[in-house]
Protein backbone atom coordinates (compact mmCIF):
# COMPACT_ATOMS: atom_id res chain seq x y z
CA UNK A 1 0.00 0.00 0.00
CA UNK A 2 1.46 3.31 -1.08
CA UNK A 3 1.67 6.41 1.06
CA UNK A 4 -0.27 9.51 0.10
CA UNK A 5 1.72 12.39 -1.32
CA UNK A 6 3.29 14.92 1.01
CA UNK A 7 6.15 17.34 1.36
CA UNK A 8 8.82 16.33 3.87
CA UNK A 9 10.55 18.64 6.36
CA UNK A 10 13.59 17.59 8.38
CA UNK A 11 14.27 20.33 10.95
CA UNK A 12 17.38 20.20 13.14
CA UNK A 13 16.12 22.27 16.06
CA UNK A 14 13.01 22.45 18.24
CA UNK A 15 12.53 26.10 17.20
CA UNK A 16 12.41 25.34 13.49
CA UNK A 17 10.19 22.29 14.08
CA UNK A 18 7.69 24.37 16.04
CA UNK A 19 7.83 27.18 13.46
CA UNK A 20 6.91 24.67 10.72
CA UNK A 21 4.07 23.28 12.86
CA UNK A 22 2.69 26.80 13.30
CA UNK A 23 3.10 27.69 9.64
CA UNK A 24 1.28 24.59 8.37
CA UNK A 25 -1.03 24.15 11.34
CA UNK A 26 -3.55 21.37 10.77
CA UNK A 27 -1.94 20.17 7.52
CA UNK A 28 1.21 18.81 9.10
CA UNK A 29 1.95 15.69 11.09
CA UNK A 30 4.90 14.92 13.38
CA UNK A 31 6.92 11.83 12.42
CA UNK A 32 9.27 10.42 15.07
CA UNK A 33 10.13 6.71 14.76
CA UNK A 34 7.21 6.35 12.35
CA UNK A 35 6.32 2.87 13.61
CA UNK A 36 2.77 3.92 14.37
CA UNK A 37 2.27 6.73 11.87
CA UNK A 38 3.65 5.12 8.69
CA UNK A 39 1.58 1.90 8.93
CA UNK A 40 -1.47 4.14 9.54
CA UNK A 41 -0.62 6.34 6.56
CA UNK A 42 -0.49 3.21 4.41
CA UNK A 43 -4.03 2.46 5.54
CA UNK A 44 -5.02 6.02 4.57
CA UNK A 45 -5.88 6.91 8.14
CA UNK A 46 -3.72 10.01 7.69
CA UNK A 47 -2.97 11.95 4.53
CA UNK A 48 -1.11 15.05 5.75
CA UNK A 49 0.07 17.64 3.21
CA UNK A 50 3.31 18.01 5.13
CA UNK A 51 5.27 15.54 7.24
CA UNK A 52 7.62 16.84 9.93
CA UNK A 53 10.40 14.31 10.46
CA UNK A 54 11.86 15.41 13.80
CA UNK A 55 14.57 12.75 14.04
CA UNK A 56 17.23 15.31 13.15
CA UNK A 57 16.67 17.19 16.44
CA UNK A 58 19.70 15.81 18.26
CA UNK A 59 19.01 17.42 21.63
CA UNK A 60 15.89 15.27 22.06
CA UNK A 61 17.81 11.98 21.81
CA UNK A 62 19.34 12.05 25.29
CA UNK A 63 18.58 10.45 28.65
CA UNK A 64 19.98 12.89 31.22
CA UNK A 65 20.32 12.55 34.97
CA UNK A 66 19.55 16.03 36.28
CA UNK A 67 21.90 17.86 38.63
CA UNK A 68 19.20 18.45 41.22
CA UNK A 69 18.12 14.80 40.96
CA UNK A 70 15.56 13.12 38.77
CA UNK A 71 15.63 12.20 35.14
CA UNK A 72 15.01 13.89 31.80
CA UNK A 73 14.18 11.75 28.78
CA UNK A 74 14.12 13.42 25.36
CA UNK A 75 11.06 12.69 23.21
CA UNK A 76 13.24 10.99 20.57
CA UNK A 77 14.89 8.55 22.96
CA UNK A 78 14.16 5.10 21.55
CA UNK A 79 12.56 2.30 23.50
CA UNK A 80 15.81 0.33 23.07
CA UNK A 81 17.75 3.16 24.72
CA UNK A 82 15.37 2.95 27.68
CA UNK A 83 15.81 -0.82 27.82
CA UNK A 84 19.62 -0.43 27.78
CA UNK A 85 19.80 2.35 30.39
CA UNK A 86 21.45 1.06 33.55
CA UNK A 87 20.20 4.14 35.44
CA UNK A 88 16.58 3.45 34.52
CA UNK A 89 16.94 -0.25 35.35
CA UNK A 90 18.24 0.63 38.80
CA UNK A 91 15.99 3.55 39.66
CA UNK A 92 12.77 3.27 37.66
CA UNK A 93 12.50 -0.45 36.83
CA UNK A 94 8.79 -0.29 35.97
CA UNK A 95 9.55 1.95 32.98
CA UNK A 96 12.15 -0.45 31.61
CA UNK A 97 9.91 -3.46 32.14
CA UNK A 98 7.05 -1.80 30.25
CA UNK A 99 9.32 -0.59 27.42
CA UNK A 100 10.80 -4.07 26.97
CA UNK A 101 7.40 -5.53 26.13
CA UNK A 102 6.71 -3.13 23.27
CA UNK A 103 6.46 -4.54 19.75
CA UNK A 104 9.70 -6.35 18.77
CA UNK A 105 13.41 -5.63 19.33
CA UNK A 106 13.66 -4.15 15.81
CA UNK A 107 10.64 -1.88 16.31
CA UNK A 108 12.05 -0.78 19.68
CA UNK A 109 15.18 0.40 17.84
CA UNK A 110 12.90 2.73 15.86
CA UNK A 111 10.00 3.65 18.16
CA UNK A 112 10.47 6.61 20.50
CA UNK A 113 9.13 7.39 23.97
CA UNK A 114 7.46 10.54 22.57
CA UNK A 115 5.67 8.49 19.93
CA UNK A 116 4.65 5.97 22.55
CA UNK A 117 3.12 8.69 24.74
CA UNK A 118 1.37 10.37 21.78
CA UNK A 119 0.35 7.04 20.21
CA UNK A 120 -2.87 7.02 18.23
CA UNK A 121 -5.75 5.05 19.74
CA UNK A 122 -6.68 1.70 18.20
CA UNK A 123 -9.87 -0.12 17.21
CA UNK A 124 -10.96 -3.07 15.06
CA UNK A 125 -12.99 -0.64 12.96
CA UNK A 126 -10.17 1.86 12.54
CA UNK A 127 -6.83 0.09 12.06
CA UNK A 128 -7.82 -1.45 8.75
CA UNK A 129 -7.04 -0.81 5.11
CA UNK A 130 -9.08 1.75 3.20
CA UNK A 131 -10.67 -1.10 1.20
CA UNK A 132 -11.74 -2.83 4.43
CA UNK A 133 -13.17 0.36 5.87
CA UNK A 134 -14.98 1.17 2.63
CA UNK A 135 -16.71 -2.21 2.62
CA UNK A 136 -17.35 -2.71 6.34
CA UNK A 137 -18.24 0.89 7.16
CA UNK A 138 -16.43 4.03 8.28
CA UNK A 139 -16.60 5.17 11.91
CA UNK A 140 -16.59 8.35 14.03
CA UNK A 141 -12.83 8.35 14.35
CA UNK A 142 -12.21 8.38 10.62
CA UNK A 143 -14.38 9.28 7.61
CA UNK A 144 -17.73 8.27 9.21
CA UNK A 145 -20.29 9.42 11.75
CA UNK A 146 -21.28 6.35 13.74
CA UNK A 147 -19.62 4.00 16.20
CA UNK A 148 -19.78 0.26 15.45
CA UNK A 149 -18.52 -0.62 18.91
CA UNK A 150 -21.14 1.27 20.91
CA UNK A 151 -24.00 1.66 18.41
CA UNK A 152 -26.12 4.75 18.98
CA UNK A 153 -23.36 6.50 20.87
CA UNK A 154 -21.46 9.55 19.71
CA UNK A 155 -18.32 8.94 21.72
CA UNK A 156 -15.27 7.26 20.19
CA UNK A 157 -14.09 4.27 22.22
CA UNK A 158 -10.86 3.52 20.36
CA UNK A 159 -8.35 2.31 22.89
CA UNK A 160 -5.06 3.85 23.98
CA UNK A 161 -2.55 1.05 23.45
CA UNK A 162 0.84 2.35 24.57
CA UNK A 163 2.82 0.44 27.18
CA UNK A 164 5.07 3.08 28.77
CA UNK A 165 2.35 5.61 29.77
CA UNK A 166 0.90 3.43 32.58
CA UNK A 167 4.44 3.03 33.98
CA UNK A 168 5.03 6.79 33.62
CA UNK A 169 1.67 7.57 35.29
CA UNK A 170 2.71 5.43 38.28
CA UNK A 171 5.95 7.40 38.43
CA UNK A 172 4.08 10.73 38.34
CA UNK A 173 5.94 11.78 35.19
CA UNK A 174 5.67 15.28 33.77
CA UNK A 175 6.06 16.27 30.15
CA UNK A 176 7.36 19.36 28.39
CA UNK A 177 5.41 20.62 25.39
CA UNK A 178 6.91 23.14 22.98
CA UNK A 179 4.80 25.55 20.95
CA UNK A 180 5.14 28.91 19.21
CA UNK A 181 4.90 30.70 22.58
CA UNK A 182 7.67 28.67 24.24
CA UNK A 183 7.42 25.60 26.43
CA UNK A 184 4.94 24.47 29.06
CA UNK A 185 5.18 21.63 31.53
CA UNK A 186 2.22 19.49 32.62
CA UNK A 187 1.57 16.23 34.42
CA UNK A 188 1.41 13.34 31.96
CA UNK A 189 -1.98 12.47 33.45
CA UNK A 190 -3.29 15.80 32.10
CA UNK A 191 -2.26 15.05 28.52
CA UNK A 192 -5.06 12.60 27.84
CA UNK A 193 -8.67 13.57 27.14
CA UNK A 194 -10.35 10.21 27.76
CA UNK A 195 -11.78 10.32 24.24
CA UNK A 196 -10.77 7.90 21.51
CA UNK A 197 -10.77 10.43 18.67
CA UNK A 198 -9.35 13.66 20.09
CA UNK A 199 -7.06 11.77 22.40
CA UNK A 200 -4.47 14.38 23.43
CA UNK A 201 -4.66 17.86 24.93
CA UNK A 202 -1.93 19.16 22.70
CA UNK A 203 -2.50 21.94 20.18
CA UNK A 204 -1.89 21.45 16.47
CA UNK A 205 1.16 23.70 16.59
CA UNK A 206 2.71 22.03 19.63
CA UNK A 207 4.92 18.99 20.12
CA UNK A 208 6.12 16.89 23.01
CA UNK A 209 9.80 17.53 23.74
CA UNK A 210 10.78 15.90 27.06
CA UNK A 211 9.64 13.64 29.88
CA UNK A 212 10.65 14.25 33.50
CA UNK A 213 10.64 11.85 36.44
CA UNK A 214 11.33 13.12 39.95
CA UNK A 215 14.13 11.70 42.07
CA UNK A 216 11.68 10.97 44.89
CA UNK A 217 10.10 8.35 42.62
CA UNK A 218 13.31 6.34 42.34
CA UNK A 219 13.79 3.16 44.33
CA UNK A 220 10.25 1.84 43.88
CA UNK A 221 10.10 -1.77 42.84
CA UNK A 222 7.99 -2.29 39.75
CA UNK A 223 6.21 -4.80 37.58
CA UNK A 224 4.46 -4.70 34.22
CA UNK A 225 2.10 -7.38 32.93
CA UNK A 226 0.58 -7.41 29.49
CA UNK A 227 -1.90 -9.37 27.40
CA UNK A 228 -1.32 -9.71 23.67
CA UNK A 229 -1.94 -12.13 20.84
CA UNK A 230 1.65 -12.81 19.71
CA UNK A 231 4.12 -12.61 22.59
CA UNK A 232 6.94 -11.00 20.66
CA UNK A 233 5.24 -8.44 18.45
CA UNK A 234 1.73 -7.27 19.21
CA UNK A 235 0.19 -4.20 20.81
CA UNK A 236 -1.27 -4.72 24.31
CA UNK A 237 -4.92 -5.74 24.65
CA UNK A 238 -4.65 -5.15 28.40
CA UNK A 239 -1.69 -3.94 30.47
CA UNK A 240 -1.01 -3.23 34.13
CA UNK A 241 1.89 -1.33 35.73
CA UNK A 242 2.55 -1.44 39.48
CA UNK A 243 5.11 0.28 41.67
CA UNK A 244 5.64 -0.47 45.36
CA UNK A 245 7.92 1.06 47.96
CA UNK A 246 8.70 -0.85 51.15
CA UNK A 247 11.75 -1.80 53.18
CA UNK A 248 11.45 -5.47 52.33
CA UNK A 249 9.30 -8.26 51.02
CA UNK A 250 7.21 -8.69 54.18
CA UNK A 251 7.41 -5.08 55.39
CA UNK A 252 4.37 -2.80 55.18
CA UNK A 253 4.01 -0.85 51.94
CA UNK A 254 5.00 2.82 52.28
CA UNK A 255 3.70 3.92 48.92
CA UNK A 256 2.26 2.31 45.80
CA UNK A 257 0.60 3.11 42.47
CA UNK A 258 -1.22 1.02 39.89
CA UNK A 259 -2.11 2.06 36.33
CA UNK A 260 -3.71 0.28 33.39
CA UNK A 261 -3.60 0.58 29.63
CA UNK A 262 -5.27 -0.78 26.49
CA UNK A 263 -8.73 -1.05 28.07
CA UNK A 264 -9.85 2.62 27.93
CA UNK A 265 -9.38 5.51 25.49
CA UNK A 266 -6.63 6.77 27.85
CA UNK A 267 -4.13 5.11 30.16
CA UNK A 268 -5.54 5.38 33.71
CA UNK A 269 -4.28 5.40 37.28
CA UNK A 270 -6.32 3.01 39.41
CA UNK A 271 -7.86 5.26 42.04
CA UNK A 272 -7.77 3.74 45.53
CA UNK A 273 -5.12 1.13 44.75
CA UNK A 274 -2.57 3.07 46.79
CA UNK A 275 -4.91 3.19 49.82
CA UNK A 276 -5.54 -0.53 49.58
CA UNK A 277 -1.81 -1.20 49.71
CA UNK A 278 -0.27 1.46 51.96
CA UNK A 279 0.45 0.35 55.53
CA UNK A 280 0.03 -3.37 54.83
CA UNK A 281 2.32 -6.22 53.95
CA UNK A 282 1.34 -7.49 50.52
CA UNK A 283 -0.38 -10.86 50.44
CA UNK A 284 -2.73 -12.74 48.09
CA UNK A 285 -5.79 -11.12 49.61
CA UNK A 286 -4.62 -7.53 49.17
CA UNK A 287 -3.34 -8.30 45.69
CA UNK A 288 -6.79 -9.67 44.82
CA UNK A 289 -8.48 -6.52 46.14
CA UNK A 290 -6.21 -4.38 43.95
CA UNK A 291 -7.03 -6.65 40.99
CA UNK A 292 -10.73 -5.97 41.53
CA UNK A 293 -10.19 -2.22 41.76
CA UNK A 294 -8.20 -2.31 38.51
CA UNK A 295 -10.90 -4.34 36.76
CA UNK A 296 -13.49 -1.78 37.86
CA UNK A 297 -11.40 1.02 36.28
CA UNK A 298 -11.21 -0.89 32.98
CA UNK A 299 -13.98 -0.20 30.47
CA UNK A 300 -13.08 -2.46 27.55
CA UNK A 301 -15.46 -2.70 24.60
CA UNK A 302 -15.25 -4.80 21.46
CA UNK A 303 -12.36 -2.84 19.97
CA UNK A 304 -10.06 -5.84 19.47
CA UNK A 305 -10.05 -9.51 18.59
CA UNK A 306 -10.32 -10.57 22.24
CA UNK A 307 -13.62 -10.11 24.08
CA UNK A 308 -14.12 -7.25 26.56
CA UNK A 309 -15.02 -9.75 29.30
CA UNK A 310 -11.75 -11.59 28.84
CA UNK A 311 -9.69 -8.41 28.77
CA UNK A 312 -11.32 -7.09 31.95
CA UNK A 313 -10.74 -10.44 33.66
CA UNK A 314 -7.10 -10.38 32.57
CA UNK A 315 -6.70 -6.87 34.02
CA UNK A 316 -7.81 -8.37 37.33
CA UNK A 317 -5.43 -11.33 37.03
CA UNK A 318 -2.49 -9.24 35.83
CA UNK A 319 -2.98 -6.54 38.48
CA UNK A 320 -2.88 -9.21 41.16
CA UNK A 321 0.21 -10.85 39.67
CA UNK A 322 1.95 -7.52 39.15
CA UNK A 323 1.32 -6.46 42.77
CA UNK A 324 2.76 -9.76 44.03
CA UNK A 325 5.72 -9.50 41.64
CA UNK A 326 6.50 -5.89 42.58
CA UNK A 327 6.23 -6.65 46.30
CA UNK A 328 8.58 -9.63 45.94
CA UNK A 329 11.13 -7.36 44.23
CA UNK B 1 4.51 14.31 -7.15
CA UNK B 2 7.80 16.08 -7.59
CA UNK B 3 10.90 13.96 -7.16
CA UNK B 4 13.73 15.33 -5.10
CA UNK B 5 17.40 14.61 -5.27
CA UNK B 6 18.55 12.51 -2.34
CA UNK B 7 21.87 11.00 -1.39
CA UNK B 8 22.00 7.59 0.27
CA UNK B 9 25.02 5.73 1.57
CA UNK B 10 24.40 2.01 1.07
CA UNK B 11 26.95 -0.73 1.81
CA UNK B 12 29.71 1.86 1.78
CA UNK B 13 28.78 3.39 -1.59
CA UNK B 14 27.14 6.75 -2.11
CA UNK B 15 24.13 6.84 -4.45
CA UNK B 16 22.52 9.99 -5.75
CA UNK B 17 19.00 9.54 -7.01
CA UNK B 18 15.70 11.29 -7.55
CA UNK B 19 12.86 10.02 -5.37
CA UNK B 20 9.45 11.20 -4.20
CA UNK B 21 9.35 12.27 -0.51
CA UNK B 22 6.83 9.51 0.24
CA UNK B 23 9.04 6.74 -1.10
CA UNK B 24 9.94 4.05 1.40
CA UNK B 25 13.55 2.99 1.86
CA UNK B 26 12.64 -0.59 0.92
CA UNK B 27 11.31 0.53 -2.47
CA UNK B 28 14.35 2.65 -3.21
CA UNK B 29 16.68 -0.22 -2.32
CA UNK B 30 14.80 -2.72 -4.46
CA UNK B 31 13.61 -0.64 -7.40
CA UNK B 32 16.07 2.22 -7.74
CA UNK B 33 19.25 0.53 -6.57
CA UNK B 34 18.47 -3.04 -7.65
CA UNK B 35 19.29 -4.38 -4.19
CA UNK B 36 16.53 -6.98 -4.08
CA UNK B 37 17.88 -8.89 -1.06
CA UNK B 38 15.62 -7.00 1.35
CA UNK B 39 12.09 -8.34 1.06
CA UNK B 40 8.57 -6.99 1.48
CA UNK B 41 6.75 -9.53 3.62
CA UNK B 42 3.79 -8.40 5.68
CA UNK B 43 3.52 -4.76 4.60
CA UNK B 44 2.29 -3.86 8.08
CA UNK B 45 5.61 -3.48 9.87
CA UNK B 46 5.55 -6.74 11.77
CA UNK B 47 7.54 -9.47 9.95
CA UNK B 48 11.14 -8.26 9.71
CA UNK B 49 11.82 -9.50 6.14
CA UNK B 50 12.89 -5.97 5.12
CA UNK B 51 15.33 -5.47 8.02
CA UNK B 52 18.44 -3.42 7.21
CA UNK B 53 21.03 -1.80 9.46
CA UNK B 54 20.87 1.97 9.88
CA UNK B 55 24.11 3.20 11.44
CA UNK B 56 24.60 -0.41 12.54
CA UNK B 57 21.18 -0.85 14.16
CA UNK B 58 18.44 -3.14 12.75
CA UNK B 59 15.41 -1.26 11.45
CA UNK B 60 12.53 -1.99 9.08
CA UNK B 61 13.16 -0.48 5.66
CA UNK B 62 9.40 -0.70 4.91
CA UNK B 63 8.76 1.72 7.78
CA UNK B 64 11.38 4.34 6.93
CA UNK B 65 11.14 7.15 4.40
CA UNK B 66 14.15 6.94 2.08
CA UNK B 67 14.67 10.69 2.31
CA UNK B 68 14.82 10.42 6.11
CA UNK B 69 17.86 8.12 5.88
CA UNK B 70 20.16 10.64 4.24
CA UNK B 71 23.41 11.05 6.10
CA UNK B 72 23.16 7.60 7.66
CA UNK B 73 25.04 4.41 6.85
CA UNK B 74 22.67 1.81 5.41
CA UNK B 75 23.71 -1.85 5.31
CA UNK B 76 21.68 -4.46 3.43
CA UNK B 77 22.20 -8.21 3.13
CA UNK B 78 24.25 -7.48 -0.02
CA UNK B 79 26.76 -5.80 2.29
CA UNK B 80 27.15 -8.73 4.68
CA UNK B 81 29.58 -10.83 2.65
CA UNK B 82 33.20 -10.34 3.64
CA UNK B 83 36.09 -10.00 1.18
CA UNK B 84 33.97 -11.37 -1.64
CA UNK B 85 33.16 -14.58 0.28
CA UNK B 86 30.19 -15.50 2.44
CA UNK B 87 30.36 -14.35 6.06
CA UNK B 88 30.66 -17.00 8.78
CA UNK B 89 26.96 -16.72 9.61
CA UNK B 90 25.93 -17.11 5.97
CA UNK B 91 28.05 -20.25 5.64
CA UNK B 92 26.61 -21.65 8.86
CA UNK B 93 23.03 -21.00 7.66
CA UNK B 94 23.95 -23.04 4.58
CA UNK B 95 25.43 -25.90 6.58
CA UNK B 96 22.51 -26.15 9.00
CA UNK B 97 19.60 -25.50 6.67
CA UNK B 98 18.86 -22.19 8.43
CA UNK B 99 17.07 -21.09 5.27
CA UNK B 100 14.15 -23.08 3.91
CA UNK B 101 12.16 -21.01 1.40
CA UNK B 102 14.68 -18.25 2.10
CA UNK B 103 12.32 -15.28 1.92
CA UNK B 104 12.89 -14.18 5.52
CA UNK B 105 16.62 -14.99 5.51
CA UNK B 106 18.03 -11.58 4.49
CA UNK B 107 16.16 -9.97 7.39
CA UNK B 108 17.43 -12.59 9.81
CA UNK B 109 20.99 -12.07 8.53
CA UNK B 110 20.87 -8.40 9.45
CA UNK B 111 19.47 -9.12 12.91
CA UNK B 112 22.07 -11.81 13.58
CA UNK B 113 24.88 -9.59 12.30
CA UNK B 114 23.85 -6.93 14.81
CA UNK B 115 23.44 -9.46 17.62
CA UNK B 116 26.91 -10.96 17.17
CA UNK B 117 28.57 -7.56 16.68
CA UNK B 118 27.24 -6.42 20.03
CA UNK B 119 27.21 -9.67 21.95
CA UNK B 120 29.75 -12.15 20.53
CA UNK B 121 28.76 -14.89 22.96
CA UNK B 122 24.99 -14.67 23.46
CA UNK B 123 23.06 -17.09 25.65
CA UNK B 124 20.28 -19.22 24.14
CA UNK B 125 17.72 -16.84 25.61
CA UNK B 126 19.50 -13.79 24.21
CA UNK B 127 19.55 -15.37 20.74
CA UNK B 128 15.85 -16.19 20.89
CA UNK B 129 14.96 -12.74 22.16
CA UNK B 130 17.08 -11.00 19.51
CA UNK B 131 15.41 -12.97 16.72
CA UNK B 132 11.87 -12.52 18.04
CA UNK B 133 11.11 -9.65 15.64
CA UNK B 134 11.81 -11.68 12.50
CA UNK B 135 9.16 -14.15 11.42
CA UNK B 136 9.87 -17.38 9.52
CA UNK B 137 6.77 -19.02 8.07
CA UNK B 138 8.63 -22.28 7.44
CA UNK B 139 9.26 -22.16 11.22
CA UNK B 140 12.87 -23.18 10.76
CA UNK B 141 13.98 -21.51 13.97
CA UNK B 142 15.80 -24.51 15.50
CA UNK B 143 18.15 -24.79 12.52
CA UNK B 144 18.79 -21.05 12.74
CA UNK B 145 19.73 -21.27 16.42
CA UNK B 146 22.10 -24.11 15.55
CA UNK B 147 23.59 -22.13 12.67
CA UNK B 148 24.20 -19.16 14.96
CA UNK B 149 25.92 -21.30 17.58
CA UNK B 150 27.96 -22.90 14.81
CA UNK B 151 29.00 -19.50 13.43
CA UNK B 152 30.08 -18.38 16.90
CA UNK B 153 32.13 -21.57 17.24
CA UNK B 154 33.68 -21.10 13.78
CA UNK B 155 34.56 -17.52 14.65
CA UNK B 156 36.17 -18.63 17.90
CA UNK B 157 38.24 -21.35 16.17
CA UNK B 158 39.26 -18.89 13.48
CA UNK B 159 40.46 -16.43 16.11
CA UNK B 160 42.35 -19.17 17.95
CA UNK B 161 43.94 -20.31 14.68
CA UNK B 162 44.98 -16.82 13.65
CA UNK B 163 46.53 -16.06 17.04
CA UNK B 164 48.62 -19.23 16.94
C1 LIG C 1 3.80 -4.51 14.64
C2 LIG C 1 3.77 -3.40 15.66
C3 LIG C 1 3.61 -3.71 17.00
C4 LIG C 1 3.56 -2.71 17.97
N1 LIG C 1 3.41 -3.07 19.28
C5 LIG C 1 3.37 -2.12 20.23
C6 LIG C 1 3.24 -2.48 21.59
O1 LIG C 1 3.25 -3.65 21.94
N2 LIG C 1 3.14 -1.50 22.51
C7 LIG C 1 3.18 -0.19 22.18
O2 LIG C 1 3.10 0.65 23.05
N3 LIG C 1 3.33 0.18 20.89
C8 LIG C 1 3.44 -0.74 19.91
N4 LIG C 1 3.61 -0.38 18.60
C9 LIG C 1 3.62 1.04 18.25
C10 LIG C 1 4.96 1.73 18.24
O3 LIG C 1 6.01 0.93 17.75
C11 LIG C 1 5.39 2.30 19.59
O4 LIG C 1 4.29 2.74 20.32
C12 LIG C 1 6.38 3.46 19.40
O5 LIG C 1 6.84 3.89 20.65
C13 LIG C 1 5.78 4.64 18.68
O6 LIG C 1 6.79 5.63 18.59
P1 LIG C 1 7.23 6.23 17.18
O7 LIG C 1 8.35 7.14 17.48
O8 LIG C 1 7.48 5.19 16.18
O9 LIG C 1 5.91 7.02 16.83
P2 LIG C 1 5.38 7.69 15.44
O10 LIG C 1 4.78 6.65 14.60
O11 LIG C 1 6.48 8.51 14.85
O12 LIG C 1 4.28 8.63 16.03
C14 LIG C 1 3.14 8.15 16.68
C15 LIG C 1 2.13 9.29 16.88
O13 LIG C 1 2.62 10.23 17.82
C16 LIG C 1 2.82 11.50 17.21
N5 LIG C 1 4.11 11.98 17.74
C17 LIG C 1 5.29 11.30 17.75
N6 LIG C 1 6.23 12.01 18.39
C18 LIG C 1 5.64 13.16 18.79
C19 LIG C 1 6.09 14.31 19.51
N7 LIG C 1 7.36 14.41 19.96
N8 LIG C 1 5.22 15.32 19.73
C20 LIG C 1 3.93 15.23 19.29
N9 LIG C 1 3.44 14.16 18.62
C21 LIG C 1 4.28 13.14 18.38
C22 LIG C 1 2.81 11.27 15.72
O14 LIG C 1 2.36 12.38 15.01
C23 LIG C 1 1.86 10.09 15.61
O15 LIG C 1 0.53 10.51 15.65
C24 LIG C 1 3.68 -1.36 17.59
C25 LIG C 1 3.86 -1.04 16.24
C26 LIG C 1 3.91 -2.04 15.28
C27 LIG C 1 4.11 -1.67 13.85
Amino acid sequence: MALSEFQLFRPKTIQSAVALLAQHKGDIQVLAGGTDLLPSMRQKLFAPKYVLDIRGVEELKRIRVLAGGGLEIGALVTLSQIEDSEFIRRNYPVLRKAAMTIASPILRNMGTIGGNICLDTRCLWYNQSYAWRTSCGFCIKKDGSLCHVAPGGSKCWAVFSGDTPPALLCLGAEIEIAGPGGTRRIALADLYTGLGDTRLKIAKDEMLTRVFIRESMSGYRGAYQKLRVRGSIDYPLAGVAVIVKSSGRHAPVQDAKVAITAVNPSPMLVVGADHALIGRAVDEHIATVVGELAARTAKPLTTSALTPEYRREMIKVFAKRAVLEAAAG
Amino acid sequence: MKKELIELRVNGRIHELAAEPNKLLLDVLRHDLGLTGSKRGCDDSSCGACTVLIDGIPMLSCTLLAASCQGQEITTVEGVAEHGGLAAIQQAYGRWGGAQCGYCTPGFMMTVKYLLANNPDPSEEEIRNALSGNLCRCTGYEQMYQAIRDAIEAERKGLAASSR
